[in-house]
Formats: structure tokens, C-alpha cells, sequence
């Protein structure tokens, strides 16, 4: 039974990384960072259920805070960068190159 | 039986919702998309009887987080002209499968040698009770770095966003 969430954890965080090394769309960049963010959640409630200890909610209510941090400065720099190049592209995005 | 019933379900409507955000080309049909599967896994929570996570990933996550990014996304009123071309994109999402797939079998496989049966529940396990008696004693202090963290956040972001008059 906790096999099957555990199964299901590692395969969402797969399908987060895949849609971080596949599109350019800097907004499906970071809902798949979310998307990644959630599996680990996931994993760390079904730990819990098995070890019937409540730590892994507390752990999974410190990792939605950290999201939602991470929600608004992200935001934040999307609308600069939109701002000042007009584009989503994460490939225009290079200001740090030498 | 009815709860690997709903846990089947919740599962296939989480891989789809994913599937769909790397897939979908807007960013709008992805999000909407990505909200599904925020909610079924707010059902996978309440299955695995985690009450308290169950609420808070309903307000904070499909609620408060998720309708920040759609607002952003329609008030930067994206067309289809504005998004990136992205044509080679199944390429690497091919060569990101071969990658992978064999980490992801190796993990699945590894997660299969845990023994699965879970042991029965304790008496309000989950409840808003026992898990805020747990973050306000064992918990203190990341809870507090974690207000730390936000704060750190909202000042950044009004500093980012709200430069006004500066260009």
C-alpha cells in the first residue's frame, strides 16, 4: 500500500524533471519545480502513514511554506524579466553570460 | 477495497494533470492542468489519513499559490506569438526519458523492498491537534526560521516588483 505512493512519488518528480530539461516556457520551468516540490511532499506523508509519526506533516508544512516563498520571488523576477526583454523564453534569459 | 479503488484513481489523475503541464503548449492550459493534480493529491493526503495536510494543500497550494501564478499568467496576457517556438522540444523530452527511466525503475524497484503494510492508526493521527502540539514544541525553530524565510521573501519581492519610476 505505502509501496504504490512511494511508486507514485518518484514517478511525479520524473515527470517534474522531465518538464524542467524539456521546455523553454519559463512558467511550465516552474510549475514543474512545484510539480517536484509536491512528490516530495507526497513521499514524506506516505513515510509518515507507515511510521504512524506525524513528523513527515510538519516536514510537508515546512515545504508548502518554503513554495510559497519561492511562488511570490519567482513571480516577481518572471515579471521584471518579461518587463524588460518582452518574452518567456528561458533561452533569452543568458544575462549572466560572459 | 474502495480506498485502492480512489488511491488507483487519484494516481491516474495526478500522472495525467503532470503529463498535461509538460505537454500542454500555453502556459494557461498547463496551469489549469497542474491544478489537477494538486487536488488529487490533496485526495492521496486524505486517503493516507493526513488530515490537516489535506486542508492546508486545498487552500494554500490549489488555492492561494496556484491562482497567484494563473493571475499572473492572464496579466501578462500571453498570445500564442509570444511563446517560445520550442521546436525540438520532444527531442529532449525523449533523451530526458532515456535519462530517466532507468533512475526512476531503479527507485520504484528500491521502493518495493520497504514493507508495505501499514501499521494501524493511533488516535487522532493527523488531526490539527497533534500535528500543531508537534510543530510548536520538537518544531520551534525551523518554524520560526521558516517566518524568517517569508519575511526575507515579501521584502524581496516588494523590492523586485515595486521599483517604480527607477527605468
Amino acid at each position: 500500500m505505502i509501496t504504490n505512493y512511494l511508486s507514485l512519488s518518484i514517478l511525479l518528480f520524473c515527470l517534474g524533471i522531465l518538464g524542467v530539461v524539456s521546455r523553454r516556457n519559463v512558467f511550465i520551468v516552474f510549475m514543474s519545480i512545484e510539480l517536484m516540490l509536491n512528490a516530495a511532499n507526497l513521499g514524506f506523508v506516505a513515510m509518515a502513514r507507515l511510521h504512524v509519526n506525524m513528523d513527515g506533516h510538519v516536514l510537508a508544512l515546512m515545504v508548502m511554506a518554503v513554495a510559497a516563498a519561492e511562488a511570490a520571488l519567482a513571480l516577481a523576477v518572471i515579471i521584471l524579466l518579461h518587463k524588460h526583454k518582452g518574452n518567456l523564453d528561458t533561452n533569452i534569459f543568458s544575462l549572466l553570460k560572459g | 477495497m474502495l480506498a485502492t479503488y480512489l488511491f488507483f484513481g487519484l494516481a491516474m489523475l495526478a500522472v495525467l494533470g503532470a503529463l498535461g503541464l509538460i505537454l500542454f503548449k500555453h502556459p494557461m492550459n498547463g496551469a489549469m492542468s497542474f491544478v489537477v493534480t494538486l487536488i488529487s493529491l490533496a485526495g492521496l493526503y486524505a486517503l493516507l489519513s493526513a488530515k490537516l495536510i489535506f486542508a492546508i494543500q486545498l487552500i494554500v497550494y490549489a488555492g492561494a499559490i496556484m491562482s497567484l501564478i494563473l493571475f499572473i499568467i492572464m496579466f501578462l496576457n500571453i498570445q500564442e506569438k509570444d511563446l517560445p517556438l520550442d521546436p525540438n522540444r520532444m527531442f529532449y523530452l525523449a533523451g530526458g526519458v532515456v535519462v530517466v527511466a532507468p533512475v526512476a525503475g531503479l527507485l520504484i524497484k528500491i521502493a518495493k523492498t520497504i514493507e508495505s503494510e501499514a501499521p494501524e492508526l493511533a488516535v487522532g493521527f493527523g488531526d490539527v491537534k497533534e500535528v500543531g502540539q508537534l510543530l510548536f514544541t520538537d518544531w520551534l525553530l525551523p518554524f520560526e526560521i521558516v517566518s524568517i524565510l517569508l519575511l526575507v521573501a515579501l521584502v524581496g519581492a516588494v523590492v523586485l516588483a515595486g521599483k517604480r519610476g527607477v527605468n
